[in-house]
């Protein structure tokens, strides 16, 4: 299937701001991580400092996120028609497996007419009966 | 030739005819089918790519929530469609398992009330023989009518199918390759939230605090390696319901 190209070009955009976040994150935890100066306990840069970078960070996420979704959007957007022309096709199917399980009703029916046959050639009525009954039951069941 | 010596080559040969109860072919469809609940995972998945933002609010800052909330409304409107992408598939997959079924077109029970209403009748002058190969007789004929119709009807599912199924399992897989790529984003703010805060808790005076986040942040790890794990798996089942939807199609008499 073709792609769509704007989808990948959106795809390609949100995955360059999501490796930004990440090289973000990278540095931010190396700094967090080297000890302050003069205080060897505490994390190198302030508190504040760092929800400010880490606020950068989820902003880009959320960018690109955004733009996964629109990406998204754009995959399953026109497929329309195809899911319609599949839910037909099952529909059609549908009706074909019915008309196959009328030939098993008909080969039952074939039996009926057969025992009936057979009991009207010994001509024995009474043997009859039951088969005709049968028939009657089977053509009323189509 | 005699009658009798008909019957007997006709009994033999739809003796011979009904070893074969299904042909490999339609086992092959069958197979192809019963990966239909394969699919489900794409809606598992979905449904969860379209629940992130409660996943995610508690790691918010107001304004990442703020931005979130927005987010949210934009995927909840677009997942309507996303969660009906499959259902077509799905029914399709269904309706060929159920075509190319071993039980649909088994007539023994009609064949054999066949036989045995004649056999009720022994006064008509029928030996055994006849009515066995009678029988024989109108289980090939059922037989041929029903694997003609059953072929045909498999082909004509599987050539009209192979496009339209194509094209949606593709966007499938596209759709869970992006929500994989959304749910790594999701991951590293709720995991990178924890991460960035926990250095700055005081150990001494908020021992409580500290022992809570670093035990979310093991099964918030544990929850996202997981679901990673299921990406990969619904992705390659996806890809295997592919491959073996070419081969399938790719086998199909071309119409006359």
């Amino acid at each position: 299937m073709a792609h769509h190209p704007q989808q990948e070009d959106i795809e390609a955009l949100a995955d360059s701001l999501s490796a930004s976040a990440d090289a973000l994150h990278a540095r931010l935890m190396r700094a967090i991580r080297k000890p302050a100066p003069g205080a060897p306990n505490q994390p190198g840069i302030s508190q504040g400092v760092a929800q400010a970078l880490f606020e950068n960070e989820v902003a880009l996420r959320q960018r690109a996120n955004g733009l996964y979704l629109d990406a998204a959007k754009l995959a399953a957007a026109g497929l329309g028609p195809q899911s319609q022309q599949l839910l037909e096709l099952t529909a059609r199917a549908q009706e074909k497996i019915d008309q196959i399980e009328r030939i098993k009703d008909l080969v039952d029916i074939a039996a009926d007419l057969l025992a009936v046959g057979a009991g009207v050639a010994a001509a024995k009525p009474e043997q009859v009966v039951k088969p005709l009954e049968n028939l009657k039951h089977h053509i009323e069941a189509l | 030739m005699k009658l009798p010596r008909l019957f007997l080559i006709l009994s033999l040969a739809a003796l011979l005819g009904g070893c074969a109860s299904s042909t490999p072919r339609m086992a092959e469809v069958r197979e192809f089918a019963a990966q239909s609940p394969k699919l489900n995972a794409y809606h598992e998945l979905t449904e969860r790519y379209c629940s992130t933002y409660p996943r995610e609010q508690p790691f918010l800052s107001a304004a990442a929530d703020q931005r979130e909330q927005e987010l949210d409304l934009r995927r909840k409107d677009a997942c309507a469609d996303f969660l009906k992408l499959h259902t077509g598939v799905t029914a399709y997959m269904q309706t060929l398992g159920t075509l190319a079924g071993d039980k649909q077109y088994d007539l023994e029970d009609q064949v054999k009330g066949l036989s045995s209403g004649i056999k009720a009748w022994p006064d008509t002058g029928l030996l055994d023989r006849h009515v066995n190969a009678f029988a024989g007789l109108a289980r090939l004929l059922a037989r041929g009518i029903t694997r003609q119709r059953q072929d045909n009807a498999v082909n004509e599912l599987l050539r009209d199918g192979e496009q339209p199924v194509h094209e949606v399992l593709d966007a499938m897989q596209t759709l869970l390759r992006l929500y994989d790529k959304s749910n790594d984003n999701e991951q590293r703010i709720v995991l990178g939230m924890l991460e960035t805060e926990i250095p700055y808790v005081d150990a001494e005076r908020n021992r409580l605090l500290l022992a809570l986040a670093k035990s979310q942040q093991q099964s918030k790890t544990a929850e996202y390696r997981l679901i990673g794990l299921r990406y990969t798996l619904a992705r390659n089942n996806l890809d295997a319901i592919e491959r073996s939807h070419r081969a399938l199609a790719g086998q199909v008499p071309q119409p006359q």
